[in-house]
């Protein structure tokens, strides 16, 4: 399975007559989007503002944040089975919208989370103060319930992000890059002297606000399995997971999961990428025991020596890391874990709430429990009156004059688990 | 068969006419508590404690599936009630309770009901 992506360079945003790419610039007609996302009944009112590196802006609360992305050539569309049919994607060619980002705000419970700075000390804990959002805040019909203004937020970010990516259909890419897994048989054979080494990724499956879709089925529904890392690409595992800002993967998180960026960038150098395993972490614990069986034994099928396993969240997840890394260890195969803590304010507490000596090889995404202090910024985008409602936040979180003092797992992507972020811990 | 160990109303309201529900007005960290003197006396874990990424430190409510029958003592039931009884420590002691206001209070019993829906869908 072999993918192009063609990356479009976005420079800036800027509202527009019509929506479109001009030298690097990316022009947003508000009114075809703003029109185009309240054909959702549930949408009563809709507002589209810019927020772009180095502005004096805080956005919260977070809730996803989408790469705008085409399909061109080859089958299926963006985001198969939510917004396209059940084609399997990862094949042709894709245009990306590099640069440029959808972000959705909006509060469904009254606790929130997820902060984005686009300047200040905050703003170097998030990949997304870097990138020019078209940011949307909807607010929907009275006395909708939770579950469905979950879904409708997350519908919002995705058909406007593919709203926006529809404009780079057209465009001839500032640079294209090449993705292909062969056949397995064939991998093996191409490099027989390279360990061969596969990717393991835990997704976010419990439950409303903390769920993962693949080709549209709820992770949570899904057994272990085998994925092309090509078809991620191409929008085939989307967030619908609002609840802890610092370590869940957004659906810009998926399409660009570093890990796989890595795994690609080493294979046939360092080592023989031969596939990619997809696994749920549900509550229930035979459903943990289940799907890390079935890790396992995927893993020992594929034959690998090595295995890169990365977590999502918080807490029960830590069981799952530890249930995937200890099954497959036993097959005799290495593994590495890529997590983040919750070690106290003072980083002096145990980290995980799971632990095996098997777990010897781990990478951390930092310590979320860390406090940061947020200084005031010129415009809020969405509602800065929900801080001491946040995830990291605390009663007197905000002060007087709009600084705001949280940890950093109020902060969107600051530990992320696919280490999609600076913060790491380094022996020496 | 199941039961479960709440102090969240919403999971009473709809389970107890199907399940043992066992209702306590308790703190977080005594229903695990319960649940680990529940796994002494033989029941067997079967969600997880720690369920959700909603912090022990930040939602008041826990719900927690265990086994009607009692058998021997299961370790790694008690392993695992004992490291999220120290994890729930960890936030609500060492870190913190957050004071949430207002109507936060029914969102986190409806979020930790939606956690335990997971499990009988």
């Amino acid at each position: 399975m072999r993918l192009e992506l063609g990356n479009i360079l976005i420079k800036d945003i800027q509202f527009g007559k019509g929506t479109k790419i001009v030298d690097g610039v990316l022009y947003v007609n508000k009114e075809e989007l703003t029109n185009l996302l309240l054909e959702d009944e549930n949408i009563v009112d809709v507002s589209i503002e810019m927020a772009r590196p180095g502005e004096s802006i805080r956005i919260t609360p977070v809730k996803d944040v989408i790469e705008p992305r085409v399909k061109v050539e080859g089958p299926g569309s963006i985001f198969p089975g939510v917004l396209s049919k059940v084609e399997t994607v990862g094949t042709g060619r894709t245009h990306v919208l590099k640069g440029a980002a959808v972000v959705t705000t909006g509060k469904i419970v009254a606790f929130q989370e997820g902060i984005v700075d686009m300047t200040g000390p905050g703003a170097d804990y998030t990949p997304f103060s870097k990138l020019n959002n078209v940011v949307i805040s909807c607010d929907v019909k009275e006395g909708l319930k939770q579950h469905e203004h979950e879904k409708t937020l997350r519908m919002v970010g995705l058909k406007s992000s593919k709203y926006l990516g529809e404009v780079g259909r057209n465009v001839e890419p500032d640079e294209v890059n090449t993705y292909e897994t062969l056949p397995l048989i064939k991998s093996i054979e191409k490099y027989p002297e390279l360990p061969k080494v596969a990717y393991v990724q835990m997704l976010q499956s419990q439950g409303l606000m903390h769920d993962t879709y693949i080709y549209g089925v709820d992770a949570k529904k899904t057994l272990s399995t085998l994925i092309n890392p090509t078809e991620i690409m191409d929008g085939a595992i989307i967030s619908g997971n609002c609840v802890s800002a610092c370590d869940k993967n957004t659906t810009y998180h998926h399409l660009n999961n570093p890990v796989i960026h890595d795994l690609f960038e080493k294979h046939g150098k360092e080592i023989n990428f031969v596939g990619m395993i997809i696994t749920n972490e549900n509550v229930y614990l035979a459903d943990k025991e289940r799907s890390s069986n079935w890790t396992a034994k995927l893993a020992e099928y594929l034959g690998v020596d090595g295995v890169i396993i990365s977590q999502e969240g918080f807490g029960n997840p830590d069981t799952d890391l530890i249930m995937n890394c200890k099954k497959i260890e036993e097959k005799g195969i290495d593994t590495v874990i890529i997590t983040d803590e919750y070690a106290g304010r003072d980083g002096g507490s145990q980290s995980l709430a799971d632990a095996d000596p098997k777990a010897d090889a781990v990478v951390t995404g930092g310590n979320a429990n860390e406090v940061i202090k947020l200084p005031p910024m010129n415009k809020i985008i969405g509602d800065i009156s929900v801080v001491d409602k946040i995830a990291g936040g605390f009663d007197g979180s905000l002060e007087d004059d709009g600084s705001i003092v949280v940890e950093i797992q109020a902060i969107t992507g600051a530990t992320n688990e696919l280490g999609f972020n600076e913060l790491t811990a380094k022996g020496f | 068969m199941k039961k479960i160990i709440t102090n969240n109303i919403l999971v009473n309201n709809k389970y107890s006419k199907y399940y043992e529900v066992e209702y306590f007005d308790i703190d977080y960290i005594e229903v695990l508590k319960k649940v680990r003197d529940c796994i002494h006396m033989g029941h067997k874990l079967l969600s997880h404690p720690l369920s959700g990424s909603v912090k022990p430190n930040e939602t008041p409510y826990k719900s927690v599936i265990i086994s009607k029958e009692k058998e021997e003592l299961d370790i790694n039931s008690l392993m695992v009630i004992e490291e999220s009884i120290q994890t729930a420590d960890k936030f609500i002691n060492k870190i913190g309770r957050v004071n949430f206001k207002d109507k936060v209070d029914e969102d986190f019993q409806i979020v930790d009901l939606s956690l335990i829906d997971g499990c009988f869908k």
